[in-house]
């Protein structure tokens, strides 16, 4: 009810305690007066003796109410009215503290999407990823099923074990407005089960036997709630409808609820298909038998240790089994790891949470401008606070008018913050989903609002503090007498000083690090790839495979669409590939099958080879180099000899014998299918295939033209993303509409392929450390300018309080370069001692940043002086305003105005 | 004297008097202000705008009701009764004083003789 009085006005309480005071004092007055007093001393008597009439009206209506929050209430008002009354001063402290809150919202936003998020499955902590390891180090997948069924058999640490696979990057729903794109994991028949989550309508796949694969649900597909919401209008008779995903019908038997996707980082919608075992998943057959991706679930007493120690021990049997000398190697151990952690990186983890801390720090610069201004404010209000004193507010009272301020000013702040945050994150998508593999948005959930009241409350506690305890504390009378000169002691221009060299150390730091990631990116960039990344423009292909069953998709899609490319106007040359040059892509691997009795091919055996389908005229978009031999030519058909193409590292392993490269040309390589041998016809230079950090892998390339469905390599290339590289002088802009439309006339889903240019993939590829450095640039940005506002503040108010003595000086002959001289030197003595001691910062910050650096050290020299001299030279240049004013002072003026 | 150190003898004493005065007759703040000072020998000295907070304690507690009224000087003044619950308020509170005093004298006592 007393939350109403502000909406219905004075309360009749009020009114009446009011009234009757007022009579009180009359009725006194009357008796007075009928003594013999005069009016006027009588009123003054009357007065005396009730005591403060406005105290006493304030406390006799606190009764009534809350009278806590009704005072703060009224603080808050006032608050808001003061900060109306000076625009300027409101709008500087909120931008300020807003900056300082949409860094560490916006960080925290990102950290909580990839680090707190909650899985969205029952108990996710037992959940865990296993893989086995060996020889090659840890498989790219998991395991065969002949040994996970044996750790089922055996673990007792495990609860369960799901596994899953699929074959496709993308597949395709055949909805009613054309085919959608989707993520068609295949999982066996205790996936849903062992993430502890039901299905929100039907069921899923159920298994009769234990071996957890339903050939009875082959034909049946679990919906995600995207699909089922986007692609069937949430029809609440989706079960048992028929739906076709890459051209084969399956029945709708579950809906998984609204939230839920398997595996975790996944962008498209997804549909879960059954696994089906064939008779190679009974054998451990290299490079016959698949591999399935597992996720366990943890026993409830069961610790992720003990599974580990556990599943170590019956792996040293399961090894035992495998008859293939060389592939026992491979499986002697396994990897367990929780599945949340399988999701980020730890690269990726540590570099959030550095950013974190940088955004703090940034938090905490704002927090000191904040201070600092509202010190200046509260000495420019000393009267206005003494006045508040003597007419009986108490030192808390004081104090707490101050502290509500701050919190008006800091939800205020908190408010534009989220705003800032939201803004800056859709800024920085594009890096951020390439270095996190997901999306970031600021949804405001519990965490984050709990996250951004803090902040702001901490705000508000944080920079009023101090200059709440200075103005309780400050006298009373000196403030009141007539003529005095409102100004800060001392003590308070020395607690400013101490504050802006903080922030100068602070930011200083902030610039070291930022420093030390641009050098880290300069020297990224500057290694030589072994290609050309300019003027290329690449356009990530959704290829509907399935439209081709049995067809020839070389012949009727890849190379029709690579001969009407090339005849586009401005095109230099056209290729299409399976993988683009640091592209994110899943690397095809090849490894060659052994002979036991041969030992030059046990040898090979532990080669690993990058694959890659490419079209002749790659070389000239690419403009790589060959070290012997030729690259593909439009010579290489499909009725010509079959020939690939390998790089140098590849020849340096495959051939033993360190032969000169030139040799290399014309060896014998691989079956092609019909007996075909295929021939090595050239030798790459090196290049870099998956990061600019690694060196170059051994690769092979095939020749697309000569993949038809007869050669061994239709089936691994039919369900691989493509995509086509064009170099093209002309502007990505104008270019890339008309490449649409070409493919488009190619066929119609390729004109949902997604385009950008090579130089945009390279730039992506610097992942962690490019995002790191964008985001410090914006940070060390903000924190310096910050802190210049701080120092040029404090310089201002430096020449403020002594204007009367510089004119002095200035009467007395003092030169002007002297009075420069005097307020550079304050700004010069600040910034030596930010310096020092944001060096002596540096030094343990940098050090964290360590792993993330490349090609410098985290102690570099050119880095603290550039970062110094920009932090100095800044500052001075802040410096400059004040001191011209100070030299421009006219003395008559001054000591005129005395 | 600082107003905190005068305003009350210790805490409900005010309330004490004032409900103490207004069983014998319903009154007005001022006079209700005269007449503790002249009880009370003005060694009570109360600073009289601290009635008025008192006052409002006890409206809220239902101890006592207030109405305006015209007084006899033709002044629009606001009368205090006090209520049935506040007369059962004062003897309780009237009787633990009294115990309370009454030990007080007792450790007082030896002292004095």
């Amino acid at each position: 009810m007393r939350w109403l009085r502000w909406l219905v006005g004075t309360r009749q309480i009020d009114r009446d305690i009011a009234e009757e005071i007022q009579q009180h004092v009359e009725e006194k007055i009357a008796e007075l007066v009928s003594r013999g007093m005069s009016t006027e001393e009588a009123s003054y008597e009357a007065e005396r003796v009730f005591g403060n009439v406005a105290l006493i009206e304030e406390r006799s209506r606190e009764v009534w109410g809350w009278p806590l929050l009704d005072s703060l209430w009224s603080d808050g008002v006032y608050s808001v009215r003061q900060l109306r009354r000076s625009p300027g001063f409101a709008l500087t402290v909120v931008a300020t503290l807003a900056a300082g809150i949409a860094a560490s919202i916006a960080m925290f936003a990102v950290i909580d999407r990839v680090l707190l998020r909650p899985l969205p499955y029952n108990n996710s902590s037992q959940l865990i990823e296993i893989k086995e390891s060996g020889n090659k180090g840890v498989s790219a997948f998991g395991a065969p099923y002949m040994d996970l069924r044996e750790w089922y058999e055996r673990s007792h640490t495990l609860k369960n074990i799901a596994f899953h696979t699929y074959d496709k990057p993308t597949s395709f729903l055949e909805g009613v407005t054309g085919p959608v794109q989707i993520n068609t994991p295949k999982v066996s028949a205790n996936l849903f089960a062992t993430l502890g989550v039901p299905p929100a309508l039907g069921r899923v796949f159920t298994s009769e036997s234990s071996d957890n694969v339903s050939p009875a649900d082959a034909r049946t597909a679990v919906l995600s709630d995207a699909v089922w919401r986007d692609g069937f209008g949430a029809d609440g008779n989706i079960l048992g409808r028929a739906i076709r995903i890459n051209g084969n019908s399956y029945t709708v038997i579950g809906v998984m609820p609204r939230g839920f996707q398997f595996p975790f980082n996944t962008e498209k919608p997804q549909i879960w298909i059954p696994i089906q075992l064939g008779d190679s998943d009974k054998r451990r057959a290299k490079n016959e038998t698949p591999e399935y991706r597992i996720i366990a679930r943890l026993s409830n007493e069961a610790s992720i240790q003990a599974a580990n120690a556990e599943l170590k021990t019956i792996q040293v049997d399961v090894a035992k089994q495998y008859t293939d000398a060389h592939a026992r190697e491979n499986v002697t151990s396994v990897e367990l790891r929780a599945y949340s952690d399988s999701i980020v990186e730890g690269g990726v983890k540590k570099a959030l949470l550095l950013l974190l801390a940088a955004a703090g720090v940034l938090w905490l610069i704002a927090c000191i401008n904040v201070t600092s201004l509202l010190l200046a404010r509260a000495a420019a209000r000393q009267r206005e606070i003494a006045v508040r004193a003597a007419l009986g507010a108490s030192h808390w009272r004081i104090a707490r008018q101050l502290v509500v301020e701050a919190l008006v000013i800091s939800c205020a702040a908190g408010a534009l913050g989220v705003g800032l945050a939201y803004i800056s994150l859709r800024l920085f998508h594009n890096e951020l989903t390439s270095s996190l593999n997901f999306a970031v948005t600021v949804t405001l959930n519990i965490r984050l609002t709990c996250c951004l009241l803090g902040l702001s409350l901490l705000s508000a506690v944080a920079s009023s503090a101090w200059p709440a305890i200075v103005a309780a504390r400050a006298a009373i009378d000196p403030a009141l007498r007539q003529g005095s000169v409102p100004g800060s002691s001392k003590s308070q221009h020395r607690v400013r000083r101490f504050l802006v060299v903080t922030q100068v150390a602070m930011s200083l730091t902030l610039l070291v690090a930022c420093g030390l990631l641009l050098r880290t990116i300069f020297a990224m960039k500057h290694i030589p790839l072994g290609f050309q990344t300019d003027h290329v423009i690449v356009a990530d292909m959704v290829i509907p495979s399935y439209k081709f069953a049995g067809r020839n998709m070389t012949a009727e899609l890849y190379q029709p669409l690579a001969e009407r490319v090339d005849k586009m106007p401005g095109v230099e040359a056209a290729a299409l590939t399976t993988a683009v040059p640091l592209g994110r892509r899943f690397p095809i691997l090849f490894e060659f099958a052994a002979d036991e009795r041969d030992p030059e091919s046990v040898r090979l055996e532990d080669l690993v080879a990058q694959f890659r389908a490419v079209g002749p005229g790659l070389q000239k978009v690419l403009g790589f180099r060959m070290l012997a031999g030729r690259f593909f030519d439009e010579g290489d058909t499909a009725g010509s000899a079959p020939v690939v193409v390998v790089n140098r590292a590849f020849a340096r392993d495959y051939f033993a014998d360190h032969r000169d490269l030139s040799k290399v040309v014309g060896e014998e390589l691989v079956s092609y299918g019909d007996e075909k041998m295929a021939h090595i016809i050239g030798v790459l230079d090196d290049e870099r295939q998956a990061s600019v950090l690694e060196q170059s892998k051994p690769e092979i390339q095939v020749c697309i033209p000569q993949i038809t469905p007869k050669a061994g390599f239709y089936q691994v290339t039919e369900g691989l993303a493509m995509n086509l590289l064009v170099r093209t002088p002309r502007d990505p802009g104008s270019f890339i509409p008309e490449l649409r439309e070409t493919m488009r006339s190619a066929s119609a889903e390729l004109a949902g392929s997604t385009f950008t240019t090579l130089d945009q993939v390279v730039d992506n590829s610097l992942g962690d450390q490019r995002t790191a450095a964008r985001l410090l640039q914006v940070f060390s940005g903000a924190a310096l300018l910050l802190s210049l506002t701080g120092l040029y503040g404090l310089l201002v108010y430096f020449v403020a309080q002594r204007t009367r003595e510089l004119g002095v000086r200035l009467a007395l002959g003092a030169q002007r370069g002297q009075i420069v001289w005097l307020v550079v030197r304050q700004a010069g003595e600040i910034l030596f001692a930010g310096s020092v001691i944001g060096l002596a910062l540096s030094y343990f910050a940098t050090r964290m940043l360590a792993s993330l650096l490349y090609g410098v050290k985290p102690y570099d020299g050119i880095t603290l002086t550039v970062a110094c001299g920009l932090l100095v030279g800044a500052g001075l240049a802040a410096a400059y305003l004040p001191a011209r004013r100070a030299a421009g002072l006219s003395p008559i003026e001054v000591l005129r105005a005395e | 004297m600082s107003p905190s150190e005068q305003r009350d003898l210790f805490p409900g004493a005010l309330e004490i008097m004032i409900l103490q005065s207004l069983r014998r007759q319903p009154m007005h703040g001022y006079a209700l202000g005269q007449h503790i000072k002249q009880r009370s020998d003005e060694l009570v000295l109360v600073e009289e705008g601290s009635l008025y907070p008192a006052l409002q304690r006890l409206l809220k507690k239902k101890l006592v009701s207030a109405d305006w009224e015209t007084s006899s000087t033709g002044r629009r003044v606001r009368t205090y009764r006090i209520t049935r619950s506040g007369a059962r308020h004062l003897e309780d509170e009237v009787s633990s004083l009294n115990r309370m005093l009454k030990g007080i004298a007792l450790v007082l006592a030896p002292a004095k003789t």
